[in-house]
């Protein structure tokens, strides 16, 4: 094989996997980071990076994993560079708002504020399970933490939630 | 926990699952560099002994001669969705064993996750549960035990078809369902009830894409 046409196999492969995961790979940035702009920012760096290093990836299967993993690592380091503060909800930056605003009807719109409110450490193992669809093992895994701890977090981030939307 | 607290977490996973479905901008791919050979780095060389050269030699040629038997191209299109499905059910074999051992909750939540549908899996015996590929869209794929042997449900919540549409393949057959704005495909061995599966698997299943 030339090494123009394995190029053209590499990018072939690298866009069938992007066209399936991208829809993923952005909800979790923009949820990991909460502002959609960044979330942009990130999956490009993340895309970037899953390029230079495809060939790493042995199994398709996997893929989903892979690509998230990088993200996860993309957006860490974003916030190494920038430090970017905590904002209070009323103080949102257009992108920021953005997460929240586009909700069709007032009960999602509350959901989704309410997840925007959860503090990282709870917020990123519910994102994992509820729309990633990951065990808590697997999230245990790529958190770095043990099954019993994400258990934990995803029960208090659940009663969070309740309590939050009780409220409103 | 009891049903009523199961139902609880399920609805509220479902709010969950709803208002994380954010809408996603359209995908602008950055600008990728070329990767020249230069670039990979070698790994170091390991002395191994010429046996065991040999047994990986013997187990690349298996392997790769039953991928390649598998999957001669993945990147195959296929006229219709009907063909892709069946061309699916060869690609994973490993699917199609008769057991009654069903899967976990958690593999089957991994298979189905909550922004995609809910299965109800109620008393179904699902033996198979992944995540899977169809038309370029992940999609759940099950199994569960029929009277006759193994029969493949795949979700797909981004595949609509107007009509039903018959699927008739080497010693199988099934039907491709339309479900809301997508459809489910169901197929079981030649002569196998299929009409109370079907009943079943739409009362179970509701999409949240």
């Amino acid at each position: 094989m030339t090494s123009s046409s394995k190029e053209g196999v590499r990018r072939q492969r690298f866009d069938s996997l992007v066209a399936v995961y991208y829809p993923d790979m952005f909800r979790y940035a923009a949820w990991l980071c909460r502002d959609k702009a960044i979330a942009e920012d990130v999956v490009q760096e993340a895309l970037l990076r899953a390029w230079k290093s495809l060939d790493s990836l042995r199994d398709e299967a996997a893929a989903k994993h892979w690509l998230l993993t990088i993200v996860r690592r993309e957006n860490a380091r974003y916030f190494e560079r920038r430090r970017l503060e905590t904002v209070d909800i009323d103080d949102l930056s257009a992108s920021q708002a953005a997460l929240i605003a586009e909700s069709p009807n007032e009960e999602l719109a509350e959901m989704r504020e309410a997840i925007y409110q959860l503090e990282d450490d709870y917020r990123e193992p519910l994102v994992l399970q509820v729309l990633m669809g990951y065990s808590t093992n697997e999230i245990a895994e790529m958190m770095g933490l043990k099954q019993g701890a994400v258990l934990t977090r995803l029960h208090r981030a659940r009663h969070k939630l309740m309590d939050k939307v009780a409220e409103e | 926990m009891n049903s009523d607290d199961d139902k609880k977490l399920q609805a509220l996973d479902l709010k969950i699952a709803k208002a994380m479905q954010i809408d996603v901008p359209p995908l602008v791919m950055p600008e990728l560099p070329d990767i020249e050979a230069d670039n990979v780095t070698a790994l170091p060389m390991r002395r191994r002994s010429t046996r065991a050269i040999w047994f990986a030699v013997a187990a690349t040629i298996v392997l790769a001669s039953s991928i390649a038997l598998r999957m001669s191209n993945p990147f195959q299109t296929y006229d219709t969705l009907a063909e892709e499905v069946l061309a699916h059910l060869d690609h994973e074999p490993a699917a199609l064993r008769v057991t009654d051992v069903a899967i976990p909750d958690n593999s089957l939540a991994r298979a189905v996750p909550a922004n995609v549908a809910v299965f109800d899996r109620d008393t179904t015996l699902i033996t198979y549960a992944s995540p899977c590929i169809i038309n370029g869209n992940s999609v759940p794929h099950l199994v569960i035990q029929g009277e006759r042997g193994p029969v493949t449900i795949l979700l797909m919540p981004d595949e609509p078809v107007s009509d039903v549409e018959s699927i008739v393949g080497e010693n199988v057959h099934g039907m491709i369902i339309p479900v809301g704005d997508g459809s489910i495909a169901i197929i079981g061995p030649r002569g196998e009830p299929l009409e109370p599966i079907q009943q079943n698997v739409l009362k179970s299943v509701t999409w949240t894409t």
